[in-house]
This record gives structure tokens, sequence and C-alpha cells, in this order.
């Protein structure tokens, strides 16, 4: 039977062991840290982002890499998701972005802190983190095949002929073919509602048209607002089916 | 009580009890939030909530730690702790750093990394604070008159505890570094060097609760620390599998992750069998429903639920949601948190001589507080599913699979006021002891 100076043994040894292997581990995976990361792109504005992450204690609602709390939405591919010019709208007025909803907190950041926090972003995003976040799978296993029919869902793995900004901005708080945000009203039928002048008359400040629309005047360019617009108007019943 | 200075453990219990209730404010002002109530945002928004809610966590803890130490170390050296003066002023230093980092979250003076937001300034006060604390205990164990296993093993893990916080403070401008060392501390701490804290505790409690041999449990503690290490140290690979770092942490971390459960199965199985074996009816029922309700939740939380999802394969999906909050709730609760009540329970009938233990207010506490964590456990979990499933499978909206889970909150608040009328009965039966008296003895 085990004697109680084997177990003292047992412990003391494969403690030892153990942390000797853990520690030469840590050496080699910060010599390979650099090349995953991309540290090269680690520039200044991405390092003082970084410190304003911190400082903000973003990692207190989001989670990046996977890690924070988990109350508003993963951060380390919100770059590819919603664009530079989402996120930088966000972060000036986070009220007015999602209206009613979960609220996040206007730190009234200046421009500069703005770019850095984006540059944080899209650094972030670039990295190398072994596969994560998932790509959801289930939406291509579920879309039927047998009968040759197109499916909604087909529509939404395609993707259409959607405006890039479209899939970015848009979908966000608004939902085609039951994909995107539930803040807005969907937008399967507005080209039946709408002409292109009164989308772009919309798009340039919805306030414009509807004094109470809860819609932010967002930063788009005149030719987003023209490809959206266009996009928005062949939204029929036909292109739905 | 033996020696007139363990009475120091009592002030350490009484902030436990301060700050154990104060956690419990913050944490139904988020699942509130999380139900769409938010209507604090203004003063007390979420990631505010979030860091009180964690940091009084770890305080609370800490203090029933060093309390624990101060209560058992005099019994096992055999003599007065070196400096009682010193204790109580390590003690008031322990709870204005920690009432200040409190304050100060709420002014936003953080550092924003989860766990460890407690802002530089600070840490070097809580460094120099927990040095006093090792040197008090440390010189007790010194000059005592016998060393025991069981006052090494929680010396060494309070030591190795208070070594580990020092990678946190590493300071770093790579969000990948800042990760790798953020869970030396936290990983190390709860999957590691807590766990010799614990079995010592453990051993203390079975030892002075079942009558069995000291020899026996002391070996024993060493086989399941000598897990906890084997496992645990190589086990902080499961931290690593996403951060940016090599991809053979996610071999390394999937097979020593999913052998950590083993050390808290053992914690289990040897309380227990020790309890089983001592078969003296302890004059303090509870404190022995405490200690196994201690060994077998975390069993349950730890070890079980952290299996659940410490696999890459499946962690790929559950990192970052709501799963992770419910392994974390039951498992500190399991590992930690009874571990802490256990001894409170064991020592306040020594401390004040009042023989309160056996009440109905803590066998109330005991069942009702574990009930209501555990029916957290399963909110949190069926939410957590339903996240992984909408998000990270379906791919829908961030905020639209909040809207759809939002009724498992409203189950888990349900679940949070049980749990809340558990702890209630715990404080109010910790009242009720009064203060400690200055009789040595009994």
């Amino acid at each position: 039977m085990l004697t109680k100076s084997q177990a003292k043994a047992f412990f003391v040894f494969g403690t030892a062991a153990f942390s000797a292997i853990f520690i030469g581990l840590t050496i080699d995976t910060f010599q390979r840290i650099p090349d995953q990361t991309k540290s090269q792109n680690l520039t200044e504005e991405v390092i003082r982002g970084k410190h304003l992450f911190d400082t903000k204690n973003c990692m207190g609602c989001h989670t990046i890499m996977g890690e924070g709390a988990y109350y508003a939405p993963e951060l380390t591919k919100v770059f590819e998701r919603r664009g530079e010019a989402f996120i930088k709208a966000m972060l000036r007025d986070p009220e007015a972005m999602y209206p009613g909803q979960r609220k996040m907190t206007n730190y009234k950041l200046t421009e500069q802190e703005i770019n850095d926090l984006t540059a944080f972003l899209i650094w972030v995003g670039n990295m190398d983190l072994n596969g994560f976040p998932p790509k959801p799978d289930l939406i291509k296993t579920a879309s039927p095949k047998a009968d040759g029919a197109t499916s909604e869902l087909d529509a939404v793995v395609k993707n259409e002929n959607r405006p890039q900004i479209f899939n970015q901005m848009c979908v966000a708080c608004h939902q085609l073919n039951g994909q995107g945000g539930e803040v807005g009203p969907a937008l399967d039928l507005i080209g039946e509602l709408r002409d292109i002048n009164y989308l772009k008359e919309w798009l340039r400040n919805p306030m414009s048209i509807k004094p109470d629309s809860k819609m932010p005047k967002l930063p788009l360019s005149e030719e987003e607002i023209t490809e959206l617009a266009a996009y928005l108007s062949t939204l029929k019943k036909e292109k739905v089916k | 009580m033996k020696y007139q200075s363990q009475k120091v453990a009592y002030w350490f219990f009484a902030v436990c009890m301060l700050l154990f209730s104060l956690q419990l404010v913050y944490g139904f002002i988020m699942g509130f939030a999380h139900m769409g109530l938010d209507g604090l945002h203004q003063w007390i928004p979420f990631n505010v909530a979030r860091a009180v809610h964690t940091n009084l966590l770890v305080m609370w803890l800490l203090s029933g730690f060093m309390g624990a130490a101060y209560y058992i170390i005099p019994e096992e050296a055999d003599r007065e702790i070196l400096s009682v003066k010193w204790a109580y002023v390590q003690l008031i230093a322990f709870v204005l750093v920690g009432v200040t980092a409190i304050i100060g979250f709420h002014f936003q003076w953080w550092e924003g990394r989860k766990f460890l937001e407690i802002p530089r300034p600070l840490d070097y006060l809580v460094v120099v604070d927990v040095l006093l604390f090792i040197g008090i205990i440390g010189g007790t164990i010194w000059k005592g008159k016998r060393y025991t296993t069981t006052s090494l093993v929680l010396f060494f893990g309070l030591l190795t505890a208070a070594l580990l916080y020092l990678p946190g403070m590493i300071p770093t401008d790579h969000q990948t570094h800042d990760s790798y060392w953020r869970w030396w501390v936290v990983h190390l701490w709860v999957e590691g060097v807590w766990e010799l804290i614990m079995g010592a505790i453990l051993s203390f409690l079975l030892i002075k609760l079942t009558g069995v041999d000291r020899e026996v449990i002391e070996k024993w503690l060493y086989v399941i620390v000598g897990f906890t290490f084997l496992s645990g140290i190589l086990g902080t690979g499961h931290h690593y599998y996403y951060i940016g770092t090599p991809r053979y942490w996610l071999m390394i971390g999937g097979v020593f992750g999913a052998l950590e459960p083993v050390a808290f199965l053992g914690m289990a199985i040897y309380a227990i069998a020790m309890a089983k074996k001592g078969g003296r009816n302890p004059d303090n029922k509870v404190a022995m429903l405490w200690t196994i309700g201690c060994a077998v939740m975390s069993f349950v939380g730890a070890g079980f639920l952290g299996f659940a999802h410490t696999l890459p394969q499946v962690n790929m999906y559950t990192h970052g949601t709501l799963v992770t909050a419910m392994h974390g709730h039951l498992a500190f609760w399991g590992a930690y948190a009874c571990l802490v009540l256990g001894i409170i329970t064991y020592a306040m009938p020594h401390l004040t001589g009042r023989k309160l233990q056996d009440s109905n207010a803590n066998v109330f506490a005991f069942w009702v507080s574990n009930i209501g964590m555990v029916s957290m456990t399963v909110a949190f979990g069926i939410a957590g599913i339903a996240q992984v499933y909408l998000e990270r499978k379906v791919g829908l909206d961030f905020l639209a699979v909040q809207k759809e889970i939002e009724v498992h909150f409203l189950g888990l608040v349900l679940a949070a006021t049980l749990f809340t009328l558990g702890i209630i009965a715990y404080v109010w039966n910790f009242i009720r002891f009064g203060r400690p008296v200055g009789k040595v003895g009994g």
C-alpha cells in the first residue's frame, strides 16, 4: 500500500515535472505568437486601441477571442461582420444605433480614440485563432435539395447580389429572408412599398421623412445610398420566392 | 478554540458575510439586465456590475481562506499567531483596498481585464497585504511546535497563490500575451493552487469532524493535490485554444483538461470515504454537511461541468457563451464557497462558545442555497445551449438570440431568489452566534 512519503514524492516530483514542461511550452508559445497573430501589424494605433479597450472595460459586456462577459456581441470578427463605417458609427453614438435595445454606454470617444479602437478590432480580426469563431453550419445543411426548388435558405447562403454595405450595416437591425436583426422592420417587401427616390431620401436622413423615426442617420456615401436604394427597390414579391 | 489569537478568524469571516451579501445584489442587477430590465444602466452599467460581482467573489473567498488560515494554523502549529496586532492590520488593509477597488469600479477606475479588474496601484497594495499575511502565517508555522502536512499544504497553497498574482501584472501591449498571463493567475489559482488550500481545509475539517487518523487523511491529501497539479498545470492549455496561440494547445489542453475532474472526483471520494470510515457522530453535523457538500458539488460543478466543455471540439462552440457562466457558477459555489461556509460553520461554535451550528437556520441554509444554485446552473445551461445552437450553429443575430433566451433569465432570477433565501438564513445564523469570546478551550 502507498505510504505517506511515497504520496508526498508523487506530489513533489509530479508538480515539479509538469511545471517545467509548462514553462518550456510557454517559452515556445511566445516565440510563435508573433507569426500567428501578425504582430508586425501591431501599430501605435492598435496598441492605443488595446489599452482603450481595457480602460473602458469593453470585456465587461463583450467577448473578444471568446473572452469576456456574455451581455454583448462577440467582437473578434466584428470588422468582417459589420465593417469599419458601422463600428465607428456605433462607437460615436451607441444609443442611436440600436434604438430601444440593450444599451451600450456612450463613452464620448474622440475621433482618434474611435480610430484606435477600430484599428485594434481590425488587428484582432486578422489573427489566426485556430478556427474560432466557428462559421454557423446549420443553414447549409437545412437547405432542401431534393426537388431543386430554390428555398429562402438557399437565398441566404448565396446572399443574392446584395451590396456588401447591406450585409454589414442594414442586417444589424433589419431582417431579409429571416436573417438579420430584429430591431427594425423586415425588408423583404420594401420594394413594393417604396420607390428608389423615396429610399434614397430615407437613407440620407430618415428623420427628414419621418421625424419620430428611431433609425439613425447612417454614415453612408452618396454612391452607397444609390447602390442600396437601387437594391432595396428590387425587393419585391417575386424576388423573395 | 485552543488559542486566543484564533479569534482573528471571526473578523475575516464577518467580512466574508458582508462581501458575499453584496455580491448577490450585483448578481441580481445582471440577471435583471439580461431579462431586459436595465433601469440601473445609467448608474451601474453591466460592465460595472460584472466587475463588482466577480471581484467581490474573489475577495470574500480570499477573506475566507485567510480567516481559515488564522483559525487552522494555531491549532496545527500548536502556538498562538505570531502577531495578532499585525493580523488585524492586515485585515483592515485588505478591506480598505477591496472597498476602494469596488467603489473605483463605479467610476471606471479599473483595468478591464476579466477577473483582474483591480487597477494597478491597488495591485501593489494587494501584494504588500498578501506578503504580510504570508509572513504572519509562515512565521507562525516556522515557530510552531510541529509541522503538519495540513499546515504545510495550506501554506504552500497560499504562498503560490500570492506568487501567481504577479504574472497578471506583467505589462503588455499584445492582446494574446495579456490573455496568456491572465490565465496564469485565474486558471492556476482556481484549478491549481486554490485546490491546495481547498484540500488542506478539507483535510483539517475531516480530521476534526471524523476522528480518522491524521496520517491516513494527510496521505490522501498528497495524492489528491498531486493529481491536481498533474492535470491542472498543463490543463491551463484549455484557455489557449483560440487566443492566437499555437495549435498544439488544442491537444495538450484537451487531454489534461479532460483529466482535471480526476482531482475533484478524488476529493469527493476522499471526503465521503473518510466520513464513512470515521463513523463518529460529529457534534457539528452541519459542518459535516457543508464539507461533504463542498466535495460533491465541486466535482459536479468544477469537474463534471468543466469536462462538459473542455474538449476543443465542444469548446469551439461554447467558448464565450453562457455555457461558461453555467460552469463557473457551480464550480465556484461547490469548490470554494461551500468550503468557506463549511469552515465558518465548523469554527463559529468554537470561536463564540455558542452551539448554534446545528440550528434549523443553518440546515435550511445548506439545502436551500444548494438547490437554488443547482437550479441557477440549469437555467444558465439551458440559456447557454440555446445560445450556442442559435448563434453558433444557425447563425442568428446576437441580440435576436438574447431575446429568445430572455425567459431563461426569469428562471435564473427565481432560482437566485431561492439561493438568496438560503444565504440570508446562513448570514442570520452567523449573526446569532454573536461576537467571539475570550475563552480558550472547547
